[in-house]
């Protein structure tokens, strides 16, 4: 697996998609928490949370394993790529935990430095912001998150070989589809892989009194991974590449 | 035990048969040349081979393991197969690198397998603006990275220049005079002539021929005499009467089975001039589409 895991890492850099994506969430991130910071008044701590919660971190990263694995048929690099790992498990294997590695490190970087700043600036205006604990407990959950959402993307790639398909039924699954279910049924929405058990999990519930608890809200996301992983590598198993 | 063995292979795209029930082996240190029409069944063969297609029966293995079990694949067979295909955003030096971590080699190959193929220059250029024949080199210099004991190319000339393909029948020959089993699918018989030791030929996914070049050109008829007479139907009954099969062509008369002498000593019994007398050369053209029925 490692060799495998160090290739699926090396060709995350080099390329241009990784530095486009992990910019632009850095880019959007920061200046939200900047105008956030600068402007907002009347925050408390669970404002100052959720603002460094980062959510459009969490969209890019699932975009970056979304085109990490159907880029492969878009490109029609597939055939090589299993040309030289032909166990096509392994590889989706390798594939899951690479997209979760890049997640984490994209997210470490975004929440470390937006956390920075935000601080500074709410600490010029004399609001109160998050002590040490605190801020590693928010730490901590956005990289949960963003690991989960990165092998969810590599999963929903690896059902969906064709990539503007599966970036655009993600995106509808994140903005339309989740959230409707949030809020006509929020006792099911909570369970769903990119809105309802992440936001649990990072406290963020869209208000629902029976928000999941952190522990639960980590187990569904690993349940999400595991069935759609196991379906995934069984289609990728089966498929003929012609 | 062969290099690569191919045993019964059978795949079905639902009630076609792209591949039927094909058997050959290829043999260490000879180029095989793989011929068929197109649609035969070639690519459906070479990527069940590499594992690439699930086979509908039967086994394709390289000295007894099916590629998937292969340890270190790429140390074993390299492949460079018709389609190809790179990410454009990386350069042709990265692509190699990445195929380097995966396969364990050192990363010292990469630059080597760039000399060979004559791609240094271009090695940190993207490959979205690699020329079809640098992106063929690139390919080539893939399969080359783990030093292979069994080399696999389907139609390797497309996009090269005559120099490029003069480059590859080097290469091919050399790659077989190091012990390596060299299978290459083609097109260009003329060019499949001049490169390969054995030859296996298929039409709509069975086995139509196979066999060392040499025999394979001499077919099964043996020698095959052309000859012309000032009266070829005089010729024609002489040649009949003495047991012979006549394939005729105008004035021009085609004996399958008789040596020029034979042919010469029945004209002259029967007392006729003869104005022409020579042993037909057949040519892989020939054979190709004597064994697959013309079909393209």
């Amino acid at each position: 697996m490692t060799p495998l895991l160090k290739a699926e890492l090396l060709k995350l850099r080099t390329t241009r998609t990784f530095a486009a994506l992990a910019g632009s969430a850095f880019a959007l991130s920061l200046l939200v928490v900047v105008l956030t910071a600068a402007l907002a008044n009347n925050m408390d701590k669970s404002d100052v949370r959720e603002m460094f919660y980062g959510d459009f971190t969490g969209l890019f990263i699932v975009l970056l394993g979304v085109m990490g694995m159907a880029g492969e048929w878009r490109h029609r690099t597939i055939t090589s790529t299993i040309l030289a790992a032909p166990d096509r498990t392994r590889l989706l294997g390798a594939k899951l935990i690479a997209y979760a590695v890049a997640g984490v490190v994209i997210s470490l970087v975004i929440t470390v430095v937006i956390m920075a700043v935000g601080t500074a600036i709410l600490s010029s205006r004399d609001v109160p912001t998050l002590g040490i604990a605190d801020l590693a407990d928010v730490l901590w959950r956005n990289l949960a998150v963003a690991g989960f959402l990165g092998a969810f993307g590599v999963c929903v790639g690896g059902l969906v070989r064709n990539q503007v398909v599966a970036i655009v039924g993600v995106l509808v699954l994140i903005f339309v589809v989740e959230r409707v279910l949030l809020g006509l049924v929020s006792e099911v929405g909570q369970y769903a892989p990119t809105v309802g058990a992440p936001n649990d999990l990072q406290g963020n519930s869209f208000g629902a009194d029976d928000a999941l608890r952190p522990g639960v809200a980590l187990l569904v996301m690993g349940a999400w991974i595991a069935a759609l992983a196991a379906a995934a590598a069984a289609l990728l198993r089966r498929r003929d590449l012609v | 035990m062969a290099p690569v063995e191919i045993r019964g292979l059978t795949k079905r795209f639902g009630s076609v048969a792209a591949v039927d029930d094909l058997s050959f082996e290829i043999g260490a240190g000879r180029v095989t040349g793989f011929l068929g029409p197109n649609g035969a069944g070639k690519s459906t063969t070479l990527r069940t081979l590499l594992g690439l297609i699930n086979p509908s029966a039967g086994e394709a293995t390289f000295g007894g393991l099916p590629y998937e079990r292969l340890e270190r694949p790429s140390t074993k067979v390299g492949a460079v197969l018709e389609d190809t295909a790179f990410h454009p955003g990386r350069t042709g030096r990265n692509h190699l690198r990445v195929l380097a971590v995966t396969g364990e080699h050192r990363p010292e190959r990469v630059g080597e397998v760039l000399e060979e193929v004559g791609l240094t220059a271009a090695a940190d250029r993207r490959v979205g603006g690699y020329s079809l024949g640098m992106r063929q080199r690139l390919a080539i210099a893939a399969a080359l990275l783990g030093d292979p004991e069994v080399l696999i190319l389907d139609e390797p000339a497309n996009g090269l220049d005559p120099p490029g393909i003069s480059w590859m029948r080097g290469m091919l020959r050399e790659q077989a005079a190091r012990g390596r089993a060299v299978l290459v699918s083609s097109h260009l018989l003329a060019e499949v002539a001049q490169s390969v030791d054995d030859i296996v030929v298929i039409a709509h996914g069975k086995l139509r021929g196979k066999g060392t070049l040499e025999e394979v050109l001499g077919g099964s008829d043996g020698p095959v005499t052309e000859v012309r007479a000032r009266d070829a139907d005089a010729l024609e009954r002489a040649l009949l009467a003495a047991g012979n099969r006549i394939d005729r062509d105008g004035e021009r008369l085609i004996v399958p089975g008789a040596t020029p002498e034979a042919v010469g000593l029945v004209a002259a019994e029967a007392g006729i001039a003869l104005t022409g007398l020579a042993p037909r050369a057949r040519s892989l053209e020939d054979v190709f589409f004597e064994l697959t029925g013309g079909a393209e």
